[in-house]
């Protein structure tokens, strides 16, 4: 039984045909080809698969696609805009905070709401709020600096 | 180029789950509920029906169509060793040895028509008793994991090294040190996978995937596919985390085989679960030992038991059978040892498969003797600093015949403990250790250091040493590298650009790292060979090039070839401003315009006419040295301040120093990476990490809700120093440095754990001191 989902992702809608046990993240990375998304536990442990849900991160691997119906979906490659990569983006490279790079499509959507959203924004806050993004590689001190400076670049403006 | 941060920032990057190729088919893996017991019938004739089925492999068909899995290393017939091989396929045959043991494989239209076909495949077990435990394994009676052998001892040497029996008798004092480590793994977010498609014209089985080490998985797949080398091409893809665990390649030959059986491309990507229940497992060790000390403090020699808790086995689905070599050899660590005899036991059980993970083997005798240190400092009174400084290496004394026979390159011990020492702020920790004692807090100062044995070239095992580097321009002037050296979050791209930017004077957006394929030869990212192995290939080739391109300019300037310098993409004469070329000039220069006639004619004659250089290298400490496995020998320094909450168990980390000498650095951003990694993975292992098999053998801790990583909220404020004593034996002096860390930063939560506790003189012996471990010494502690 197909269901039709209408659904925004990185500024563009679709309308889709999906299947009622189909996950988000299913229909993001196969039907829609959404390349920086990797599957990751499958479970809602490790964070990999993280996406902005109507601005929020959630693990697309636990959302079934049907209750995306109506809603905004923000992944890496919208953040990004016209060849260029976004400043937080740039504040992880600068600072380092990539080894394997498997994570890091969805520790920065988190990092990215973090930067937007947190109302008192200190290291333990960021801390607390990536604590659902697993990294094996970097043990998070070069990522936890990386989006400090971004947040830094933010304030100076340099954001989009 | 772009770099390949820049390339996974756009959304770009190649990782197993991002592989396509149209008319691709999927492999999923069926596996055992048992964790030991008999196949009486595999039935897949209901199976094979269902929708979207193209075939389904089993033991059977593997038997009829590819060898058993190979020996990686075979020291069988080696006078006092005991090596048994075990005759096995990657999916099981007749009987099945640990849960998830795979008994089929399911190549299907798409993963979940595979999955929905899994129902149908009937397999008929007949349950046997699962061995899960080493010490009950050894006794008489014990379950057969292997029935042909007639007990479960894989491995059995004893290692002598110097005169133990004399040291033990000029003792002033005997201490005894029980320690053991529990079954851990990487299990890096991304698990393994490949793609595979036989291509006809060539005849060659093609593949792309999470391959750490692509020679090696050539070598692996085209004996056990039956097809000569030429005829199996392996590339690495995008890998998201090593660490070892992508070394293995023993499932990757049956995506293969249905690859050539199926004539489609056939992709593998398997799940969390699926890799923790059939990936390789690692660490499972215990010590039973005794050391033999001066009343002095000087450490003479140690005698120990040693056994290694493989699981399944650990010489055919992956390469680390020599890991016992390196745990035992690696006891001295950076002290002055005497004698040292280990009796040395590899058992199997009805577990995962023993792998490489971080570490290896060498990680577990400096994890041993740092555990004695701590030991000897607390039943001498003598303090632990002292104690290793005392005991240590001098810094005169390098390179460093040690009684294991490995030869130590260079180092100065003493001075990176004695940074470590004042970068900690000891002294005033102990201060306030005390006072925060009398108020009820349990504050513990922990020290640890350790030597890291880098590059291993064994005999007898597919380590050999060798390594292929090529570097060559291309006609538009790029600089092209080939190395062995895949990345996986490690920095080899950035350290190899580097290396190539400094050597030939190449801007680093000219310089192309390319993937890395089984057609370069080389053992591949492995015991942190990269700054060893691969980076001295690599700069040998570079210089090749650099050799060429300033007799080529010379010839062009027509100027002294000392006159040439190579710097900032350019390739100018120091005397006559004027003759400058950039790499495109020269390169054009050189292949078209006009070409080879431009060349002298002497050149013309030599045929030396190609801007192409293929190198390799080999350690002259192992050409000087048969006796040495290794070559470069990094050493570093950890103190760690933690505090035990005694009601609930839990280590909080108050401070943490790592003070590290990696000789010649190439670029410290990478090098602090490994470090800030390695230590948060140490303190995983100590604090939190446990696979945990329960009494029917089914493993418990089967994701990562059960198997508890590091989240952020666990990584301490690290503080970094570094120290440079160039290794004289690699061409640009650096040592490998990738595992260090995470061996030094479990050792030094373990000893500050036990230093916080010692008012309940609880001695540690066993990793990870979980809250629930931590609650129960201190509960049964003689001073409660």
């Amino acid at each position: 039984m197909k269901m039709p989902v209408k659904i925004k992702v990185n500024h563009h809608s679709y309308q889709l045909e999906v299947e009622p046990q189909e996950t988000l993240l299913e229909v993001l990375k196969n039907k829609l080809k959404i390349n920086s998304l990797h599957r990751g536990c499958e479970e809602g442990e490790c964070g990999a698969c993280t996406v902005l849900l109507d601005g929020k991160p959630v693990c697309s691997c636990l959302i079934p696609s049907p209750q995306a119906d109506g809603k905004e979906v923000l992944t890496l490659e919208g953040l990004n805009r016209d060849g260029e990569l976004h400043p937080l983006l740039e504040a992880f490279i600068e600072n380092y905070a990539i080894q394997c790079g498997y994570c890091t499509p969805g520790m920065v959507m988190t990092a990215y709401y973090l930067i937007n959203h947190l109302t008192h924004f200190s290291e333990e806050n960021i801390r607390k709020g990536i604590e659902g993004n697993l990294c094996r590689c970097t043990g998070y001190i070069q990522i936890l600096k990386a989006i400090q400076a971004a947040k830094k670049n933010k304030d100076a403006g340099r954001w989009w | 180029m772009i770099t390949r941060e820049r390339r996974i920032l756009s959304g770009k990057g190649r990782f197993i789950d991002d592989l396509e190729w149209p008319h691709m088919a999927h492999c999923v893996f069926i596996g055992s509920p048992y964790a030991h017991a008999r196949i009486k019938r595999i039935d897949v004739s209901q199976a094979v029906k269902k929708p979207g089925v193209l075939t389904i492999l089993t033991g059977e068909d593997l038997v009829k169509r590819t060898e058993p899995l190979p020996a990686l290393s075979d020291f069988s017939g080696r006078p006092g060793w005991h090596w048994r091989v075990p005759r096995i396929y990657p999916l099981a045959v007749e009987k099945v040895r640990f849960h998830g043991e795979p008994v089929a494989a399911i190549i299907a239209e798409t993963p979940s028509l595979a999955l929905q076909a899994a129902d149908w495949v009937e397999v008929e077990y007949d349950p046997l008793p699962p061995v899960l435990d080493a010490e009950e394994a050894m006794k008489k009676g014990a379950p057969l994991v292997y029935e042909e052998w007639g007990d479960n001892i894989q491995l059995h040497t004893v290692f002598n090294f110097g005169d133990v029996e004399k040291v033990f008798q000029e003792a002033d004092r005997i201490l005894k040190v029980c320690w053991r480590e529990n079954r851990v793994s990487a299990f890096p977010l991304e698990a393994r996978g490949c793609l595979a498609m036989f291509e006809p014209m060539e005849e060659t089985l093609n593949t792309w995937g999470s391959y750490q080490c692509p020679f090696r998985a050539q070598h692996y797949l085209s004996h056990v596919l039956r097809l000569p080398q030429t005829n199996v091409r392996v590339v690495a893809s995008d890998i998201g985390g090593g660490f070892g665990n992508k070394i293995n390649s023993w499932k990757y030959t049956v995506v293969g085989l249905a690859a050539i059986l199926t004539g489609r491309p056939v992709k593998w990507h398997e799940s969390t679960r699926e890799f923790m229940l059939t990936g390789p497992h690692q660490r499972d060790v215990r010590w039973e030992g005794e050391v033999a000390i001066k009343n002095d403090g000087h450490i003479l020699g140690i005698k120990a038991r040693f056994i290694q808790d493989l699981g399944v086995e650990i010489s055919n689905r992956d390469y680390s059978a020599p890991s016992i070599i390196a745990a035992c050899s690696s006891v001295p660590n950076a002290y002055r040892l005497q004698g040292l005899r280990v009796e040395a036991y590899g058992i199997v059980t009805n577990k995962s498969f023993y792998g490489a993970y971080r570490g290896f083997g060498k990680d577990k005798g400096a994890k041993f003797m740092e555990r004695i240190m701590d030991r000897v400092s607390r039943e001498c009174r003598l303090d632990p600093a002292d104690l290793r400084l005392k005991n240590f290496i001098q810094p005169h004394e390098f390179p460093y015949k040690h009684i294991s026979g490995l030869v130590y390159d260079s180092g100065n011990y003493p001075a990176l403990m004695q940074e470590a020492l004042s970068a900690a702020e000891v002294d005033s920790w102990r201060i306030k250790q005390e006072e925060l004692r009398k108020k009820g807090r349990y504050v513990g100062i922990g020290m640890a250091f350790v030597v890291e044995p880098a590059g291993i070239a064994a005999p007898n095992a597919r380590f050999s040493g060798l390594v292929q580097a090529r570097v060559r321009i291309t006609p538009d002037g790029l600089v092209e590298a080939y190395s062995d050296r895949t990345e996986i979050g490690q920095g080899a791209e950035r350290t190899n650009t580097l290396v190539l930017s400094q050597i030939l004077g190449a801007r680093t957006e000219d310089i192309v790292i390319k993937p890395v394929s089984s057609d370069i030869i080389g053992m591949g990212p492995i015991s942190s060979r990269g700054a060893v192995y691969s980076v001295s290939a690599l700069a040998r080739a570079a210089k090749g090039i650099k050799a060429l391109i300033i007799k080529y300019a010379s010839a062009f300037f027509k100027e002294d070839p000392a006159n040439i310098r190579l710097e900032g993409g350019t390739i100018y004469s120091t005397k006559n401003p004027e003759n400058r070329l950039t790499f495109k000039e020269l390169a054009d220069r050189f292949y078209f315009r006009p070409g080879p006639r431009g060349l002298p004619r002497e050149m013309q004659f030599n045929h030396e006419t190609l801007l192409d250089v293929s190198s390799s290298w080999y350690s002259p400490n192992n050409a000087q040295n048969p006796t040495t496995t290794y070559t470069t020998f990094a050493a570093s320094a950890d103190l760690a301040v933690v505090e035990v909450d005694i009601e609930t168990g839990v280590t909080h980390i108050l401070k943490y120093v790592h003070v590290h000498d990696a000789g010649k650095i190439i670029s410290r951003e990478t090098v602090d990476g490994q470090i800030y990694g390695g230590i948060v993975q140490g303190i995983g292992e100590a604090l939190y990490e446990e696979l945990v098999y329960n009494e029917r053998g089914e493993l418990s801790t089967d994701s990562y809700g059960d198997f508890l990583m590091p989240t952020a909220l666990d990584a301490p404020h690290i503080v970094i120093q570094h120290l440079e004593t160039p290794s004289p034996f690699t061409e640009l002096g650096t040592k490998g440095m990738g595992e260090s860390p995470i061996i030094g930063s479990k050792a030094v939560i373990i000893s500050a754990v036990e230093d916080a506790l010692s008012p309940f003189h609880v001695r540690i012996s066993e990793a990870p001191a979980t809250r629930e471990r931590v609650r129960r010494w201190i509960r049964n502690s003689p001073a409660r």
